[in-house]
């Protein structure tokens, strides 16, 4: 019993099976959570170890080398990079996209572990940090606040925080930039000189007083009671009253007779700003599988509870929100896969003419999409970009099996069987070839999912949503449609006469329907196809010329360099990244002026300015955050919100110029970078980098620069290079102080000492806290700031002895020296980068222009230089990507070679394949639009589609040469008869992608290349699959090679007497009764 | 007695066991699945790639005045769709146990 007769006579169990099916996809739909992509740990690993009072170049040999040397033999390690700067070392390991990080972390503790021996005794234990997607904030605000500012971080830890912690889903709520409160105890030198006492001293008095100790249990008569000092500050007023010491004739000396308390907020070293106002930075971030969109709804939610219970004049402004760009991109998405099945349908409609054949197919597009989201639900993935793309894909696809068993099964009915026996007998004589059309998809989509890498990650699940869509239709196809045909479509009307004979239908040629205009035009479409291809196959020299040459102008625009290529789109979502960084040793306050004046002049730039958010400076508590952000007191980064790129007319890119040429008017300005900012993880900016390795920093340092003037003035990298940026910064200026050995010994100090007793004095010496409603609040002992800002006052620093009292000028000189730079090193290597962005051109035109300039300077011996960045990644993926259309078509190939049970044919049908690709270069060339990874995975899903219409053709040319049709007759026949299935099809699958080529949204830049790719390719090449395929197969094929009559003839030549003119009668017969048809 | 051997496109399988009822006649035997070919035009039934469809065959044996009634629903049942067509056989019974 096969399936579709049990599908047509279980109509009850079939509706219900497909039924519970679509139920459960429903669900899987509700239950599915909403992400921009597929959920995948980024492969990145760090090794963190502290050698404390090493310089860079010894923290190098001592701690990196051995590092990168344990830790290169880890599998699967994709590069290995480490940076050396003073006192710590960091080494930073990238991996495969997509592999079992679990395991890899165990191989690195493991390797971690040997390397220990050989570090040297003063390095700490090596720290492993493991990167998350959830360590990504998701939703970031701007909180502000006019009279509760100075108290704004106890608000914001003792009630904003904890309650946006209980959300759920939440995985971490940091705050940056927040107002420390902090108690000083500002001290004055030369006081503290004529009292001759020391800082120290003051310190221990102010920590020495602020204690609560238990002094033991006092026993009175029946009880008992616990003793306790109790003598801890309350109020921070009382710290100016506490005496530090007694003056020989007895007068006490109190801290406010030398200093000054101040109860006021930390000093400034990160200067966080909205719009130029103050703010502080509340970071949100997800625990990983947790639903962003969920997450971000829950937040705003929970904030507005929050803020009732707030003073009014703070508030909340959202900086940046991951869900709307998330929610947008794909609700646009959604809206295309809605628009993709009603063109479908409308195309469905247009070629058959019957509404009642039209849901029939209708109904197959829902069945099979909503299996794809049960395939979501089951390996725990979400609604992402990637998924909603595949399922675009696959709407045009999974009506052609639908359509081929419809067609026969109506051809049957109009033949006069009734609908159940029509449904039975059509769908056995294709039910085969629909499966063989199947498998040629299978065989182009199923290698996707072996893909590894970043390219892996991306289309893993494309692939399986595809092949499993693709599949569900198939099986639909030949269960579903053939039971519902059964019952839905209608048996030809029977009229009979007074007599009870039947009356033939006459035709009814004037009114307006369906069967007068639409068929008609069809029928003349047919004729005129079959007449072309007539002429062309009596011309066949001629038609293969021509075609031959078209393919070669197709080619022309790639050939000249007209097709750029890219890694990944970059998304406007109106979001800049401005780095700016002053000359150094500016100091953050004056950093923070400069980054006033800069937002003021960007606001009267740019009025689309939705909102600037900006950062001064670094926090010196520093956090492992601030270990890999690279901002310092000279440094300045501003979020700029442009808004929705619908809001504005000039695009991110040109407000990225704007600024560009804005900032670099500036002559304090010493570097700066303007990158386009993504969501979150993947794509970002790509950025062509030129790698220079080798070991003297000097000669890698002036090449590097050398590179980034030439990129800068080269009339062929001037217009398209911006952002040139050196990795290496320019070695930064400081002071040292150098001891002298002796005479610090004279008084009884050390080098170890005597930095202690400076830190004590500039940066402050940490005397306990102050304690208020389960708060601490820092107290901290220092030296004036006219005591601690210049080189004088360093040197007149007055040291405690135990002799007396020294001053720093006396033991010891402060030095102006430069210091080194941070050694980066790749692949074991010393080296730096000069990343460079694409302007207006593209990832690969860029490096090929690089590529080409770069030999005007000579480069220094012992120096290599190679182009990485975003441009390998995309070097590597492209090669990747090559491989797979390689190993697709010889999949492809095997399918039909066994489909068609012979070597030559496939051959003609692949002949389509470099015509598909003319027209993807045609149109990349006229939507100027470059290649990116998307746009070359349309390339290789075009392979299946367009091949797909050959199938079809040329098994229609085999089967009426069967039928004893002579060649070029059978073709012309042929062509005529699977015109319409094969416009239909590829008509289905152009209209389904054409929503989303067309689309405008957010994000929208990462799925119209692929739109474009496979429109432009498919359209071509069905033209021209229309002409080629039946041209090459009248060319390859000879005449009679399908006649067995002649080779059967000669086995049994015994027998042929008078037998060959019955035969060739038979023959012609069939013929006549296939034309009347 | 005669014997009456249709032979019908499978799709019409449904119409003749119909007919059959209709007319009361009770005994039949049914070959399915068998391929033939036409002696005049119309395509080959071969269960083929190339001609796919497929005939049937029902031979019922039938009281002499039955037949002329059950050939002409035969025929009429023909021309309800000549493309799609049934044949009939007709000849003696001899014998039978």
């Amino acid at each position: 019993m096969s399936i579709y007769k049990t599908a047509i006579n279980k109509p009850v169990t079939s509706i219900l099976i497909f039924v519970a099916v679509m139920l459960m996809g429903v669900f899987a739909y509700i239950k599915l959570p909403i992400d921009q992509y597929p959920e995948i740990d980024p492969p990145f690993v760090a090794v963190m170890c502290a050698y404390p009072g090493a310089n860079a170049s010894e923290v190098e040999t001592n701690v990196t080398k051995y590092m990168e040397n344990a830790l290169n033999s880890v599998d699967g390690l994709d590069e290995l990079t480490s940076t050396s700067k003073d006192n710590l070392s960091l080494v930073a390991l990238e991996f495969e996209w997509g592999g079992n990080l679990d395991e890899v972390m165990n191989d690195i503790r493991s390797y971690v572990d040997m390397a220990k021996d050989n570090l040297p005794s003063g390095a700490s234990n090596p720290y492993i940090i493991k990167f998350n997607s959830s360590s990504m904030p998701i939703i970031q605000f701007a909180v502000q606040a006019k009279e509760s500012y100075p108290g704004l971080e106890k608000i914001m830890n003792d009630e904003v925080i904890p309650q946006l912690s209980r959300v759920d889903g939440v995985g971490n709520v940091s705050m940056s930039g927040e107002p420390d409160r902090y108690v000083y105890i500002d001290i004055n030198q030369k006081q503290l000189d004529a009292y001759s006492i020391t800082l120290e001293t003051v310190g221990n008095a102010i920590s020495g007083n602020n204690l609560n100790l238990s002094s033991g249990n006092v026993k009175m008569k029946k009880e008992q009671y616990a003793l306790q000092v109790r003598s801890e500050y309350l109020e921070s007023s009382e710290l100016a009253n506490i005496v530090v010491s007694t003056t020989p004739d007895g007068k006490q000396i109190y801290v406010r007779d030398i200093a000054t308390v101040r109860d006021t907020i930390k000093d400034m070293t990160l200067d966080e700003k909205m719009n130029g106002e103050e703010a502080v930075r509340l970071i949100i971030s997800k625990q990983t599988g947790a639903n962003t969109v969920q997450i971000c709804k829950d937040i705003h939610k929970e904030l507005e509870k929050i803020q009732k219970s707030l003073p009014a004049d703070i508030q909340f402004r959202e900086i940046y929100d991951s869900s709307t760009e998330i929610v947008n991109a794909i609700n646009s998405l959604e809206e295309s896969v809605l628009y993709a099945v009603g063109f479908v349908v409308l195309v469905v409609l247009f070629f058959l003419g019957k509404w009642r054949a039209s849901i029939i197919i209708g109904l197959t597009i829902p069945i099979s999409l909503l299996v794809a989201f049960l395939y979501l639900l089951f390996v725990d993935s979400s609604l992402n970009i990637i998924s909603l793309c595949s399922l675009s894909i696959a709407v045009g696809m999974v009506v052609d099996d639908a359509i081929v068993v419809l067609e026969n099964i109506t051809t049957h009915i109009e033949r006069g069987s009734n609908p159940r026996e029509a449904a039975i007998y059509g769908t056995n004589e294709v039910w085969v070839s629909v499966i063989a059309t199947t498998l040629v998809i299978v065989a182009v989509f199923v290698p996707l999912t072996m893909l590894t890498g970043i390219a892996g990650v991306m289309f893993k699940e494309l692939g399986w949503i595809v092949t499993i869509v693709c599949c569900t239709s198939t099986a639909v196809a030949i269960s579903l449609v053939p039971m519902l045909c059964s019952k839905v479509l209608k048996a030809k009307s029977v009229k009979l006469d007074a007599e009870g004979h039947l009356v033939k239908e006459q035709k009814d040629t004037k009114t307006l329907s369906y069967e007068n205009t639409v068929v008609k035009a069809l029928d003349k479409l047919d004729a005129f196809y079959a007449n072309v291809l007539r002429w062309c196959l009596s011309h066949r020299a001629l038609t293969m010329l021509f075609v031959v040459a078209f393919f070669f102008v197709s080619l022309i625009p790639a050939l000249t360099g007209r097709i750029g290529t890219d890694f990944m789109a970059v998304p406007d979502n109106g979001r800049l990244t401005v780095d700016v960084e002053l000359l150094q040793g500016t100091r953050v306050e004056e950093t923070a002026k400069f980054a006033r004046m800069l937002e003021k002049r960007f606001f009267d730039l740019v009025p689309e300015t939705k909102n600037i958010s900006t950062t001064c400076g670094s926090n010196d508590a520093a956090g492992i955050s601030a270990l890999f952000s690279s901002t310092r007191n000279n440094t300045i980064q501003m979020r700029f919100n442009a808004g929705k790129k619908y809001t504005r007319e000039r695009s991110i890119t040109e407000i990225a110029e704007v600024l560009r040429q804005e900032i670099a008017s500036y002559p304090e300005v010493a570097d700066y970078k303007v990158a386009i900012s993504s969501g979150g993880g993947m794509g970002g900016q790509s950025t062509v980098d030129v790698e220079i390795y080798g070991y003297d920093f000097d000669v890698t340092s002036a090449y590097a620069a050398q590179v980034k003037q030439l990129l800068q003035n080269d009339p062929k990298t001037r217009d398209i290079a911006r952002n040139i940026d050196i990795s290496r910064d320019d070695d930064r200026p400081e002071l040292k102080i150098v001891v002298d050995k002796e005479k610090a010994a004279r008084h009884g100090l050390t080098s170890a000492v005597v930095a202690t007793y400076v830190r004590n004095r500039v940066n402050g010496m940490a005397c306990g806290y102050l304690k208020e409603d389960g708060d601490e609040y820092d107290i901290l002992v220092r030296l004036e700031e006219e005591n601690r800002n210049s080189i004088d006052a360093i040197e007149d620093l007055t040291l405690p002895t135990s002799t007396g009292l020294v001053k720093l000028s006396e033991i010891a000189s402060v030095e102006e020296y430069w210091g080194p730079p941070e050694i980066e090193r790749k692949s074991r290597q010393r080296y730096l980068k000069v990343e460079v962005t694409p302007f207006n051109t593209s990832l690969g035109e860029l490096a090929v222009a690089i590529d080409n300039v770069l030999p005007q300077i000579e480069k220094p011996n012992g120096v290599s230089v190679v182009l990485g960045g975003s441009y390998e990644d995309q070097q590597e993926s492209f090669q990747d990507m090559g491989l797979l259309l390689l190993i697709i078509v010889i999949l492809v190939y095997v399918v039909m070679a066994s489909q068609f049970e012979s070597y030559a044919k496939p051959f003609i049908i692949m002949m389509a394949v470099p015509f598909a690709f003319s027209g993807v270069i045609w149109a990349l060339f006229f939507t100027s639009t470059s290649l990116d990874m998307i746009g070359a995975l349309g390339c290789i899903m075009l392979v299946g589609i367009v091949v797909k219409n050959g199938i079809v053709l040329v098994d229609y040319i085999n089967l009426m040469r069967d039928r004893g049709y002579e060649l070029n007759e059978a073709i012309a026949l042929s062509g005529q008869s699977r015109l319409r299935p094969v416009l239909m099809t590829a008509m289905t699958t152009i209209l389904g992608m054409l929503p989303m080529a067309l689309s405008t949204s957010d994000g929208s830049e990462m799925w119209v290349p692929m739109g474009i790719v496979v429109i432009g390719g498919l359209l071509v090449s069905t033209i021209v699959t229309l002409v080629v395929v039946p041209v090459l197969y009248g060319i390859m094929s000879k005449h009679g090679e399908r006649d067995k009559e002649a080779e059967t003839r000669s086995q049994y030549i015994f027998m042929d007497i008078n037998t060959e003119g019955s035969k060739k009668k038979v023959a012609s017969s069939e013929k006549i009764s296939i034309d009347k048809k | 007695m005669k014997s009456v051997m249709i032979v019908f496109n499978q799709a019409n399988t449904e119409r003749v066991e119909y007919m059959l009822d209709k007319l009361g006649i009770r005994g039949f035997t049914f070959f399915e699945q068998v391929q033939g070919r036409g002696s005049v035009d119309g395509q080959p039934h071969r269960g083929t790639h190339t001609w796919p469809e497929m005939n049937s065959v029902v031979i019922t044996v039938v009281e002499d005045d039955k037949l002329d009634v059950l050939l002409e629903t035969i025929h009429k049942l023909d021309l309800r769709n000549e493309e799609v067509g049934v044949r009939a056989f007709v000849w003696n019974i001899e014998q039978t146990v």
